[in-house]
């Protein structure tokens, strides 16, 4: 199920909320274990037990390095156990199929390709629970005795399917004690509504302007190429933020406080900073997971190298199996290493609008080969982005912008902290609550209106 | 003022009440309010309540078949529809649901793509069914309603592409040895004098379109067409067509249909056989005058949609024609019932039998191929002509 749905905004959610607070405060983690099932196995009911199965198992694998904490070589191969299984889960649903179809380009190797249907979400839930394998290894995260407790944590409806990647540490004392209040439900709907309409309103819309235009191939002309390539960098960043904002804000609903997952990536002056402010948890949970155990900064510059090199390889393979996203992930590693020992010391020299335009165009390079899981497709899309022969901007793509101007600006904006400058100068004036319940109002109703309009199809040719 | 500053302190709870009272709002009226079976908007039957079973859940039909019930259910669906039409037009991005919203009440839908196009396809496989047979065949096209009207639309929109179509169509023929009527000329000049050639908010041409269409195909194949004189029109008011439906532009204005008849074409001369598989049911009159109660009203015309229809005119010199059409034919067969005793329309998205066999097997003496632009050019029926 998604959040921008009929059956999510109308059904789901008032169900849930009115049982929820109605259910006495022992029950509701219960409860909302069963409806964050229901959640997760809308449509694919099959991986309900998937989702059972990662719950049993990492309970029982916590419990166990919890119980072996004074063995440390036991409770070793306990978190050893928790990551493989872990992995090879992931590996088997996400990545079976590209290793069988990359080893079979090799001569006399011919596998069966295997093809499984990916389980929403088991890029992130999966992360999730390693991280509480390893904190409760490490001790900085309590073992949860109770797997109904634990089980509430990895299904968790409102970061299940996109993220934010909620580490255990962060949560485990909300998942018992948290106190629902009106505040925090209140500001849970306005962050909720800022979600659905960066998702609704901005995002969808973004996507139909790159499609559009990106149909248009070369015809489109350098300047339109660009634009393109724009309206896909808005896109993304507004549908996973908004998808991470909806997921705090319905965190919030249910007492829950989730950490920052975006913080305008889009005003950074440099890659480093960007992924400073891009899918915070992700970087967050490499770093710690990752980039630090394999000796981070502390074994010299070569190490270090390797170990940036590493993690980026494998933060691109996270988002797809695919070579592009691979290529992706080392494009970044590469940058952000020359950035590190070269590029920062003239960087910082330059004046600010030329560093916003050298992060904005590394970035929209990056989203380039992020989209196009074909080689061949993405070098042609490149060639127009650089081939000045085919004119400025063609006809079509010129018409597209110009309709698109107006959200195309309103993108721009919200992708600054300007507006929420502004609202947390006036957040705490007393006449506050106008312009919020206006505000939701207008999205909940212009919302509504769209997720109307794209089941609407008028069958014009209909045959009586 | 105690009680002032505590009502104050309610008030900024007020976004979350507003979320509460909307999506229980409408919930409960989705589910409380009576469920139609049909929409008359967009024409089609709507999802039923799908059945519940271990095998529908498991496979995941039954929750998809849910969701588009309660989508196709939603309370006050067409005014959210509207809703969303409206802001975005407002918002700038006319057309981006396929209509756009022109000056004077025209909606009009937007341009076949030159990548989209199956023009050449289409006429290529007229091309070869005219080889098959020994009758002369016309090709007749209805150029698009955005092209001919064009200063009707906003400066911002997609190109017509009508001029490359018709020379697409114009090399063919000429190659091919089929005549070719092109109406481009003298509809823009007709539009321009202020007759109305096309619907405002549907994607058909007019009656009086049609009529234009049939006094060029009569010098082209030099008879004489009935003059305008000779027809009573009758005018019904209330017409909402597709590119209204389509759009969700809802106050817009609706057309007016006209029916032309000729007086001497009454019921004892009249007969319209319309053949449905197996079936053929007898009618005398081409207007099947109850669908005027609809908001479509163009199925007056022949009674819409059928693989088969034959149209015979005892009045009408002798003569068989035989027609290939989509449904821009409706309104135009009638005037050619004037010039041929007997007019069989064949329509290939519901007839699969072979049309050369047909007139191999009925002496007909011409073959005319009329097709709105945009169908023809989206056509995946002509493809199976043979």
């Amino acid at each position: 199920m998604v959040f921008s749905s009929i059956i999510f905004l109308f059904m789901y959610l008032p169900f849930v909320l009115l049982v929820y607070y109605i259910v006495p405060r022992k029950f509701r983690n219960l409860f909302l274990f069963i409806v964050n099932l229901i959640f997760y196995g809308w449509g694919e009911p099959i991986f309900v037990l998937l989702m059972l199965f990662s719950t049993v198992v990492d309970y029982t694998h916590g419990y166990f390095i919890n119980k072996f904490r004074d063995n440390k070589k036991i409770a070793r191969c306990f978190v050893a156990s928790a990551v493989i299984i872990n992995l090879s889960l992931l590996g088997f649903f996400k990545y079976a199929g590209f290793l069988t179809e990359t080893l079979n380009v090799l001569p006399f190797v011919s596998l069966p390709v295997i093809k499984v249907p990916l389980p929403i979400g088991i890029s992130f839930y999966t992360f999730q629970t390693m991280s509480y394998s390893i904190d409760v290894y490490r001790g900085d995260a309590p073992v949860q005795k109770n797997i109904i407790n634990f089980g509430t944590y990895v299904s968790l409806f409102p970061q299940l399917i996109a993220g934010p990647i909620v580490r255990y540490k962060d949560v485990a004392y909300q998942l018992e004690h948290r106190r629902e209040t009106l505040e925090q439900f209140t500001h849970g709907v306005k962050v909720f509504m800022v979600g659905l309409a960066k998702k609704v309103l901005i995002a969808n819309q973004m996507g139909v302007m790159w499609d559009s235009i990106r149909q248009s191939g070369e015809a489109n002309g350098v300047l339109g190429s660009w634009i393109g390539i724009a309206a896909y960098t808005f896109q993304i960043y507004f549908d996973f933020s908004g998808y991470s904002d909806m997921a705090c804000g319905l965190g919030n609903m249910f007492g829950f406080e989730f950490l920052k997952n975006f913080n305008y990536p889009y005003i950074s002056k440099s890659i480093t900073e960007f992924w400073r402010r891009w899918h915070i948890s992700l970087s967050t949970w490499f770093k710690e997971y990752v980039y630090i155990p394999l000796g981070g900064n502390r074994k010299g510059v070569k190490r270090q190298i390797f170990n940036l090199l590493v993690v980026w390889f494998l933060t691109g393979f996270w988002h797809g199996a695919a070579y592009n996203f691979i290529l992706w992930g080392l494009f970044y590693g590469v940058i952000l290493i020359l950035e590190k020992f070269v590029l920062k010391r003239f960087l910082d020299r330059l004046p600010g609008f030329v560093q916003h335009i050298y992060a904005l165009f590394i970035i929209m390079i990056g989203w380039t080969i992020f989209y196009f899981e074909d080689m061949g497709q993405m070098m042609l899309y490149f060639g127009a982005m650089f081939d000045f022969s085919q004119g400025l901007i063609g006809a079509k793509a010129l018409s597209i912008t110009i309709s698109y101007l107006p959200l195309f600006i309103a993108a721009a904006v919200a992708s600054t902290p300007i507006a929420s400058k502004l609202y947390s100068k006036i957040k705490d004036k007393g006449f506050m609550w106008a312009p919020d319940t206006i505000y939701c109002a207008a999205v909940l109703f212009l919302c509504t209106a769209s997720l109307v309009n794209q089941s609407y199809n008028p069958f014009l040719y209909f045959r009586f | 003022m105690q009680k002032k500053k505590n009502a104050l302190r309610f008030l900024k709870y007020l976004p979350a009440v507003v979320l509460i009272v909307f999506i229980f709002g409408l919930g409960i009226l989705l589910w409380a309010t009576p469920k139609a079976d049909y929409s008359s908007t967009e024409k089609r039957y709507l999802q039923k309540f799908p059945e519940v079973s271990p095998q529908s859940v498991f496979g995941g039909e039954f929750e998809e078949d849910f969701e588009n019930y309660l989508a196709d259910h939603f309370f006050a669906r067409n005014f959210w529809m509207g809703a969303n039409s409206y802001y975005n037009l407002l918002t700038g991005r006319n057309g981006v649901d396929g209509v756009y919203c022109g000056n004077d009440g025209w909606l009009i839908n937007v341009p076949v793509e030159e990548k989209d196009s199956r023009v050449q396809e289409n006429i290529d496989s007229i091309a070869k069914f005219k080889n098959k047979i020994s009758v002369p065949v016309t090709v007749e096209i209805v150029p698009s309603t955005g092209f001919i009207m064009e200063d009707k639309l906003s400066e911002n929109h997609f190109k017509y592409n009508d001029n490359v179509f018709f020379s697409q169509l114009i090399d063919a023929c000429n190659k091919n040895s089929m005549n070719f009527v092109d109406l481009r000329e003298s509809f823009s000049q007709n539009a321009s004098k202020g007759e109305q050639l096309y619907y405002k908010t549907d994607h058909h041409w007019t009656t009086e379109g049609a009529y234009n269409g049939y006094r060029e195909l009569c010098t082209q194949w030099d008879i004489e067409p009935t003059p305008k004189e000779n027809f009573e029109i009758e005018e019904y008011g209330g017409f909402y067509g597709t590119t209204y439906s389509k759009s969700g532009f809802w106050f817009t204005p609706p057309d007016s249909v006209q029916i032309w008849n000729n007086p001497r074409n009454d019921e004892n001369s009249i007969s319209v056989d319309i053949t449905e598989g197996t079936q053929t049911t007898s009618y005398n009159s081409m207007f099947f005058l109850n669908h005027l109660e609809e908001d479509d009203k163009y199925p007056v015309f022949l009674d819409g949609n059928h693989a088969l229809e034959k149209i015979t005119n005892s009045n009408a010199p002798d003569g068989k024609l035989l027609v290939i059409k989509d449904s821009f034919s409706h309104c135009f067969a009638p005037f050619l019932a004037d010039n041929f005793s007997e007019v069989t329309l064949v329509d290939l998205r519901y007839y699969k039998n072979s049309v050369s066999d047909l007139v191999n097997s009925g002496d007909f003496d011409r073959v005319l191929v009329l097709y709105g632009i945009d169908n023809f050019a989206a056509d995946t029926d002509l493809a199976w002509l043979k």
